[in-house]
């Protein structure tokens, strides 16, 4: 079903649409932060008094939070350093000021003494001896992580032969077009933040534990989102923002400039990556692979990306004996943070180039190489988890296909390349909706924003639509905040149809229920009930008689703005066999989403330059419920993986500074660096969603990067194995240089 | 950005009357504005005076005979756009093309580029390639500089206090080409731009290259080196002399020997490219 389009499109388009960034407050203040001027160091001295002395400023640091915070509140973190300094950019004091320049003024008098200290830049200075053929020696450990099954030093000595390759690939950064930005005010006991969230009740979760506040007291209202791709999944600037609204007594905006959104936003950060398979008999018997990857001022403990991420290392392949161990190490960078599929694109750029690798070393054509030993519905994953509905195996035959049709038809000397992908939804974090039912409408109620995927404002409705017989469109989504919203876990790993839209459709369920009991049917009856809009309003249709909906509200529900049913839907998470982990987290995969994708570049031999001609995009995407909206997904997603693959790396300094923090120099892809996108669906294998819906916001960019370096192999014979794939790095894989 | 008084004289002799008056140090001049609002907008500079050359009649070209004379304050678009000028130097309009955006194109010009002389300037190879000079405008008159003379290194063009770029003077079609290597095609710096441009005055070629500080370079083959149909030798021989004259600098775009080694391709790239043009000129 399709065709409603997107009831956000015209909002927008009129400039009716509230983001972060335009949230304002009668009296409102601007605040602003004061970074510090290194990556590490030992805090001397803050001096706020230049900064109070301007007029109007106000100036808080470490010694003043306590003094704000409600009694007792217990504070997980400090929110202010103490003693020393970890990153450059952490706030270290912040100011608020009746214009924003002024309080940029005052940011800037501030006077921040500290005593250098020595600066863990990257993991090339940390551990230059690696990769060896031993796992790396590190002092500076975030988390470590570890697992093994099958007889991997067997498999290793009788193999015919070893491939050990290294991959490296670089921070990318989520660059939504509007920066974070929020809007606090504190009246009595209540805390409230208007703010750009993916997670509203999340950020809630964060403020409660980072100020210590009790939750009932913490209100977060989402604006409208301009962007997020997991930039927006935690508070960022929402505690200090509400300090300092606290210390001012005035709503305090507080946005980042570009620049800022680069330095201070949570970024995904660099890695190595060694990969060794040893094969027998044309195939692959035993496979070790190893991460490090850099997380920069991260909290130890805090880190899912590591375990969630080196599980996509081993490939979904099955491979009777594997290792896996990642480690993740603190640097003097801002902590690590999660990037449209927190680093799967990188895992997978790893293991499907070296997939490839294998099959020209075996004279293997790479998909039926593939084809050989992926998941299928049955199989089990190197963690020892049963594999589910899984059309990875499908996508790859089709796109046999369109390799042998675009061979045919493409120059000379071009290259093409194919990656096979997949992805784990978080339909395992819960959610509850809530259906609004009045004599002219129906609303679903719930509690997250639209962040432009089309998830929440399609996604969520088109469940509710089709249960209930209504037309496309029918069903608006009302956005409320988290003091009358039903809970939900937030907008990410592409959970939101799947989850969100499971709670709606129960929801949907439930009102069919209930209208049916109080038109007296019930149970095959009732689940034939549907709604019809009629001049006089909403028409409870009973297939052989018709009652408007008016006449089945009660007064008081009438008065209360309508009857009000719930819907939740708390996933099962799968499971993994715990005997196989030694070490650490590594987390269970919730669907089987799988994509395969089909690049077709043109290189330039003598330079490097790379131009991606062709793609298409093949998505096991379950039931595809709303195609035009999973359509425009997928082409975003590629592009944004084209720009993992050939343009984006954020640079940093050995001195923990971020070298390019503009858009001029950290290089999105624009138009003319994304070719038109074959798109195509293959269906069959049900995900967890509504009627087998499968997550389609993050798999799509899953493949890319890999896709792309398996065509520049196909046109070159040479592996770039290293992220972005710039014309420079292809020259000197070219030994060019 | 701080704050400034915008001043937008109507007349040439306005302009240069307000500039020689105007405080030292405390003035920026604003052309197309391109670049100089990202300095203002970043606080690199703060000049609490702003003289817009906008509403001078310096937005526009005239041909004298076969000299093209434009207009410092035309904006690129309006030059890439023009038939005539398409079909007499694609050299530079190759150098349009690569500068920024089609919207930045807009308000971009060529007296604001050279006035900025920025060290990746697509256009300023390009107009050393086609022996380019500037006309000056000042408090002593007119006077006319080459445009080798006139870029010394990045925002430091070599004008004395009270001067302005009035146009630039092409003083002859050419078969040239523009060639440039960035990370990003579309909108991005170039980290080399090679332009080649034949001279039929004297039968030789003008290759220029530039990407890195502190300037564009010119490089003269001469005529025994690089004639007008060079052999494939003496072809490869100038490109790796020419590569060889950029300085080896190593930035965040690119390393100082990747630039050589697309200096070399692009300048043999270029000639050919150029040379086509002449092959296929009736």
């Amino acid at each position: 079903m399709s065709g409603a389009g997107r009831a956000d499109a015209p909002v927008k388009l009129r400039g009716a649409a509230v983001y972060g960034t335009d949230l304002s407050a009668e009296g409102m203040y601007w605040g602003a932060l004061v970074p510090s001027p290194i990556a590490h160091g030992r805090i001397r001295s803050i001096d706020l008094a230049p900064a109070r002395a301007l007029p109007g400023v106000v100036a808080i640091g470490a010694d003043e939070v306590a003094g704000l915070l409600p009694k007792g509140a217990a504070a997980e973190t400090p929110i202010f350093p103490k003693e020393e300094v970890v990153y450059r950019g952490q706030p270290v004091a912040a100011v608020a000021a009746p214009t924003r320049a002024l309080a940029r003024e005052a940011a800037r008098k501030v006077r921040v003494d500290l005593e250098p200290l020595e600066i863990w830049g990257s993991i090339d200075t940390l551990l230059p001896e690696w990769p060896g053929a031993d796992p790396p020696r590190i002092g500076a450990l975030n988390a470590h992580v570890h697992a093994r099954h099958g007889d991997l030093e067997g498999a290793f000595r009788s193999a015919d032969f070893v491939l050990a390759e290294t991959y490296r690939t670089s921070g990318v950064h989520q660059v939504p077009i509007e920066p974070h930005a929020c809007l606090a005010r504190v009246d009595g006991e209540l805390w409230t933040v208007e703010t750009s969230t993916q997670t509203p009740f999340g950020c809630r979760e964060d403020l409660a534990s980072i100020l210590g506040i009790p939750e009932p007291q913490l209100v977060v209202r989402g604006s409208w989102v301009g962007g997020a791709f997991g930039s927006k999944g935690s508070a960022l600037l929402e505690p200090y923002a509400l300090l300092l609204a606290k210390a001012s007594g005035r709503p305090v905006k507080l946005q980042l400039s570009y620049p800022e959104e680069f330095r201070l936003g949570r970024s995904t950060l660099p890695s190595v990556i060694r990969i060794e398979s040893a094969v027998r008999d044309r195939r692959v018997v035993g496979r070790r692979v190893r991460l490090v990857l850099d997380t920069g001022a991260s909290l130890p403990g805090r880190d899912f990306t590591l375990g969630y991420s080196a599980g996509f290392l081993l490939g979904p392949y099955s491979i009777p004996a594997v290792e896996v161990e990642g480690y993740a190490l603190r640097t003097h960078k801002p902590p690590f943070g999660p990037h449209r599929a927190p680093f799967v694109p990188q895992c997978t750029f790893a293991v499907e180039s070296h997939t490839d690798h294998l099959a020209h070393r075996l004279g293997i054509d790479p998909v039926e190489f593939r084809r050989a030993s992926v998941w299928t519905e049955g199989a089990t994953t190197g963690l020892g988890q049963t594999v589910g509905p899984f059309g990875l195996d499908a996508a790859l035959a089709r796109a046999a296909e369109i390799v042998r049709e675009w061979r045919a038809t493409g120059p000379p000397g071009h290259g093409i390349g194919v990656a096979g992908g997949f992805w784990s939804t978080g339909t395992g974090a819960g959610g509850e909706a809530r259906l609004r039912l009045t004599p002219t409408e129906l609303e679903i109620e719930q509690g997250e924003r639209e962040i432009g995927s089309g998830s929440v404002i399609r996604g969520i409705a088109v469940g509710v639509e089709q249960r209930l017989g209504l037309d496309a469109g029918a069903v608006r989504v009302a956005y409320l905040d988290t003091a009358t919203a039903p809970f939900d876990s937030g907008v990410f790993g592409s959970r939101t149809v799947g989850a969100l839209g499971q709670a709606a459709e129960k929801a949907a369920d439930a009102l069919r229920t209930e209208l049916g009991r109080r038109c007296g049917v019930s149970g095959a009856a009732a689940e034939q009930i549907r709604l019809r809009p009629s001049p006089e309003g909403l028409v409870v249709d009973l297939g052989d008689r018709r009652r408007a909906v008016r006449e089945l509200l009660t007064p008081e529900e009438l008065a209360r703005g309508g009857l009000r049913v719930e819907g939740r839907h708390y996933g099962r998470s799968g499971t993994i066999d715990e005997r196989r982990v030694l070490e650490g987290s590594f987390h269970p995969f919730n669907d089987f989403v799988g994509a395969a994708h089909v690049a077709e570049v043109a290189v330039d031999p003598e330079i490097g330059s790379v131009e991606v001609v062709r793609y298409a995009a093949i998505h096991d995407a379950g039931r595809v419920v709303d195609p035009t909206t999973a359509r425009a997904g997928i082409e975003g997603g590629v592009a944004m993986g084209i720009g993992t693959a050939l343009l984006e790396e954020t640079q940093w300094g050995a001195d923990g500074r971020l070298e390019n923090p503009s858009l001029l120099d950290y290089r999105l892809p624009t138009l003319a660096e994304v070719p038109p996108i074959q798109v195509e669906f293959i269906e069959g294998y049900p995900g967890a969603g509504p009627r087998g819906a499968k997550g389609l916001g993050e798999p799509p960019i899953v493949p890319v990067p890999a896709a792309i370096a398996n065509a520049i192999f196909d046109a070159l014979g040479v592996p770039v194995g290293e992220l972005p794939m710039t014309s420079e790095r292809v020259a000197r894989a070219l030994k060019r240089l | 950005m701080s704050s400034f008084d915008l001043v937008a004289p109507a007349s040439e002799e306005e302009a240069v009357a307000w500039l020689a008056r105007a405080p030292t140090g405390e003035t920026a001049v604003l052309a197309g504005g391109t670049d100089l609002l990202n300095d203002l907008e970043e606080q690199r500079i703060a000049p609490r005076h702003l003289l817009s050359l906008r509403r001078l009649p310096w937005n526009r070209w005239s041909w004298t005979g076969p000299a093209l004379t434009i207009g410092s304050t035309t904006p690129l678009v309006d030059l890439e756009y023009d038939p005539k000028i398409r079909s007499e130097f694609p050299g530079l309009i190759g150098a349009i093309e690569a500068v920024g955006s089609v919207a930045l194109r807009a308000r971009a010009t060529l007296g604001g580029n050279l006035g900025r002389s920025g060290s990746a300037s697509d256009l300023i190879p390009m107009l050393l390639a086609l022996d380019a000079s500037a006309e000056i405008v000042g408090p002593s008159g007119r006077r006319s500089v080459p445009v080798d003379a006139l870029v010394v290194a990045s925002r430091r063009p070599a004008l004395d206090p009270g001067e302005l770029i009035r146009s630039v003077l092409l003083p002859e079609p050419r078969a040239s080409a523009y060639l440039w290597q960035r990370i990003r095609p579309a909108q991005d710096v170039s980290h080399v731009g090679v332009a080649a441009a034949f001279s039929p005055g004297d039968g030789r070629w003008r290759i220029a290259l530039g990407g890195v500080p502190p300037r564009a370079i010119r490089i003269h083959p001469g005529a025994s080196e690089l004639p007008g149909r060079p052999s494939k030798a003496a072809l490869e021989a100038a490109a790796r002399r020419a590569a060889e004259r950029l300085p080896l600098a190593t930035d965040l775009r690119a390393t100082g020997e990747y630039r050589r080694l697309v200096a070399h391709a692009l300048v043999i790239r270029a000639v050919e490219a150029a040379g086509a043009m002449r092959e296929g000129a009736p």
